[in-house]
């Protein structure tokens, strides 16, 4: 019975009379506490002015979304694409880390571990402040996309690792007693339960990629962020659309992490590696 | 036996106690003497484990009484801790506190709840782990250990306190068979030395061979409940007899 | 310009970056785990308004992108009544973020410690008090060592939206900026930073994975 308690509710045991009395005196106390904060809240939006119907009516203007909707795609192009890319960099450099070639492993391990202790913004400077100065200019979405995928696949070549190490050894024990060559195994016995087991990883990751691709006003790609900006400069508001486009992002990365935790129920593997996250 | 006249150390009268729709406990009335060891039994789902647990209060219950020496068990608080301190409990997987040596385990009780000093309580759990043969053991962690040995030191952790009774939940239910008797072996000494015991158990060779009386629970009832030879040799109930019948061969 | 000539021309302001970045990673790792503590409490408080309230808040600073914040602190605070310098605005937001991942670590680390335990605490007569004292904060502090590490290296990385705002001296990724702005040594100041952020990740994570060696509790 106590098994499928959460370690929540474990915490507390059920409540005496005593407890429940000071359990009821204190969401009393919080929720007046919490519904004062709302209501501060509110009154430095009403005393700025910022509650004024001027900042916010735009919003009901389909124009307005259309925009913000186009922006919206051109995030989800460059999280795609990027994501796509840093898969298949990142399942090269795990396949290089795990072959039996000696320096083709450190190598892959170096570079696994540079890219995932540089940060995004930094590979997008280099692409954006120093390769042009030698004469290569890439277009706006690359500029964005390619840093962004580079930085994820130091990441995701330690997941797809995780989800490789996931796969019980006897699987390749038994393959080995077939008499099954290690490119052989890694590509028909391992990878195909590895891959399986990182899915939900995967998706978690995708949260990492939508983030970094926020700085695309950085290179001035048209994504939701830099789209905002625009519509700042066109309706002068800038505090109630920064405010929903910040609850925008908020939304389609918690949508993703709940999908990705239904996948993980689903398939009953655990989200791997979800302490990698890069939350920048 | 035990004397009859004195009065129980722990009293339940009608206790009930649902799980949403499922009524777990129905009008359970049990009576528990001094140095009486008590066997629960019966199919998985029959509440035996829950009544067990209603016993120190790590289950509550929705009406009835449960009384402990003749008084009502406490609902919360320094009293409710007070009590616990009282009751030894033994559970199904351990539950050693992972980040603690054995020797710590062992003296946290008694260091934390009855304010011993620790050289001494240090000094008396090394004979507790000698009496369940883990001395050896004692400066090693809960997962460098075998579930037998686990278990033991876990029913030297509830000694330590010095309990006026013990409740066990299933104690060797986890365990590998080669180590069941080694726990086994350490509870029936317990038993002798006239240690008052409840014990929800599916050894029916511990059962017939220690208890004083077998406590038969189908659907959250207790359905009837017999001396161990009475119980097992002539048992009243369809129910009892249905199972029986489906462990004989185990 | 090689990499030895941005270290005489930017040598003493690299020097100063170097050092800022180490001590706003400093201070809002430990801004954060001071934050993430207080919203792990609400989180397993027993009074279900704080739970709601601390489950949203980590939910909002963990899928809020830290830019997107940092907007909101730099232009929109203002705005209602709040001007705060750019260092604080950055410290902040960070913290914010850093807290809501330090929060889920804690959580992932009472949850891997499991009811039975508690439960034994409990039989043996440990108070609630005593019960988180002696088995819920050394367990969870002693398990979380190596995510929490992570979390200090992606702590380090998420300082680069300081390079975002105006901060004298600029951090680590803002310096590519501004020695790319005066000189032609773009790739240098790059490799630079770079070698700066993976040397400090290198030494962090080695110093985790020793402590982690040290506290982990077998299972």
């Amino acid at each position: 019975m106590s098994a499928n308690v959460s370690m929540r509710d474990a915490l507390y045991e059920a409540p005496g009379p005593k407890t429940q009395r000071l359990v009821r005196i204190g969401t009393a106390i919080s929720v007046v506490l919490l519904v004062a904060f709302v209501a501060f809240v509110l009154r430095q939006f009403y005393v700025n002015d910022q509650l004024n119907p001027k900042y916010w009516s735009f919003f009901l203007r389909w124009t307005t979304w259309r925009f913000l909707l186009r922006g919206f795609l051109g995030t989800i192009k460059v999280a795609i694409t990027a994501g796509i890319i840093a898969m298949a960099l990142g399942l090269l450099l795990m396949l290089g880390r795990i072959s039996p070639n000696r320096a083709l492993s450190a190598i892959c391990h170096v570079v696994t571990d540079l890219f995932r202790s540089l940060p995004s913004l930094l590979l997008i400077y280099f692409f954006f402040l120093v390769i042009p100065k030698y004469g290569l200019r890439m277009p706006a979405f690359w500029m964005i996309t390619v840093p962004v995928a580079l930085a994820a696949s130091g990441v995701l070549a330690e997941v797809f690792r995780a989800g490789v190490n996931a796969v019980p050894k006897g699987q390749v024990e038994a393959a080995m007693a077939l008499g099954m060559t290690h490119g052989k195994i890694t590509r028909k016995i391992v990878l195909p339960q590895a891959l399986k087991i990182v899915i939900p990883s995967l998706v978690s990751q995708l949260v990492v990629v939508v983030k970094d691709t926020t700085v695309a006003y950085v290179v001035s790609y048209p994504d939701l962020m830099q789209n905002a900006r625009v519509l700042i400069s066109n309706y002068d508001a800038l505090v109630s659309m920064y405010f929903v486009v910040a609850l925008l992002y908020i939304a389609v990365n918690y949508a993703t992490n709940q999908f990705s935790i239904y996948l993980a129920h689903r398939s009953d593997t655990p989200v791997i590696s979800r302490v990698d996250e890069n939350p920048v | 036996m035990p004397i009859q006249t004195a009065e129980p150390i722990i009293q339940m009268r009608h206790v009930d106690k649902h799980y949403g729709q499922l009524h777990v406990l129905q009008d359970i009335n049990l009576e528990v003497q001094k140095g009486e060891v008590v066997v629960l039994i019966g199919p998985s789902g029959s509440g035996k484990s829950t009544l067990c647990r209603t016993i120190n209060r790590l289950e509550t219950i929705d009406s009835g009484e449960i009384l402990f020496e003749g008084k009502p068990l406490p609902q919360e608080g320094k009293e409710l801790a007070a009590l616990r301190a009282e009751i030894g409990m033994v559970f199904q997987s351990f539950n050693l506190f992972a980040h603690k040596t054995i020797l710590d385990n062992v003296t946290m009780g008694p260091v934390e709840v009855l304010h011993r000093n620790r050289k001494e309580a240090e000094a008396e759990a090394m004979e507790l782990l000698a009496r369940v043969g883990v001395e050896a053991q004692a400066h090693k962690v809960p997962a460098q250990l075998s579930g037998g040995q686990q278990q033991r030191v876990a029913i030297a952790r509830s000694l330590a306190m010095h309990p006026k009774a013990m409740l066990f939940d299933e104690p060797t239910s986890a365990l590998d068979p080669e180590m069941i008797n080694e726990v086994l072996d350490v509870m029936v000494e317990l038993a002798q030395e006239g240690m008052t015991m409840v014990v929800v158990t599916h050894e029916m060779n511990f059962a017939r061979r220690v208890s004083n009386r077998v406590v038969f629970m189908a659907d959250g009832q207790i359905v009837e409940q017999n001396t161990p030879d009475e119980f097992f040799d002539h048992p009243q109930s369809a129910r009892a007899k249905d199972f029986l019948d489906s462990i004989k061969g185990h | 310009m090689g990499v030895a000539e941005v270290f005489t021309t930017f040598g003493d302001v690299y020097l100063k970056s170097v050092l800022s970045t180490w001590l706003m990673t400093a201070v809002c790792f430990a801004g954060g785990l001071a934050l993430g503590i207080l919203a792990t409490v609400l989180r397993v408080s027993p009074i279900k308004p704080l739970r709601v309230a601390g489950d949203v808040y980590v939910q909002l600073f963990r899928n809020i992108p830290t830019v997107s914040l940092l907007v909101i602190f730099v232009y929109a605070l203002p705005y209602l009544g709040a001007t705060l310098s750019y260092r604080t605005c950055l410290l902040c937001c960070v913290i914010l973020v850093v807290s809501s991942f330090a929060s889920e670590n804690f959580m992932s680390g009472i949850n891997a410690i499991g009811v039975g335990q508690i439960e034994a605490a409990r039989a043996i007569g440990l108070s609630f008090v005593q019960i988180i004292r002696l088995i819920v904060i050394p367990q969870s502090l002693r398990t979380t060592v190596l995510p929490m590490t992570n979390l200090l290296i992606a702590t380090l990385l998420t300082t680069a939206m300081g390079s975002q705002v105006p901060l004298t001296p600029p951090e680590l990724t803002g310096m590519v900026n501004y020695v790319n702005s005066r000189s032609v040594a773009g790739i240098s100041a790059f490799v630079v930073s770079a070698i700066c952020y993976a040397g400090t990740s290198v030494v962090l994570g080695f110093l985790g994975n020793k402590l982690d060696e040290k506290v982990r509790i077998l299972r």
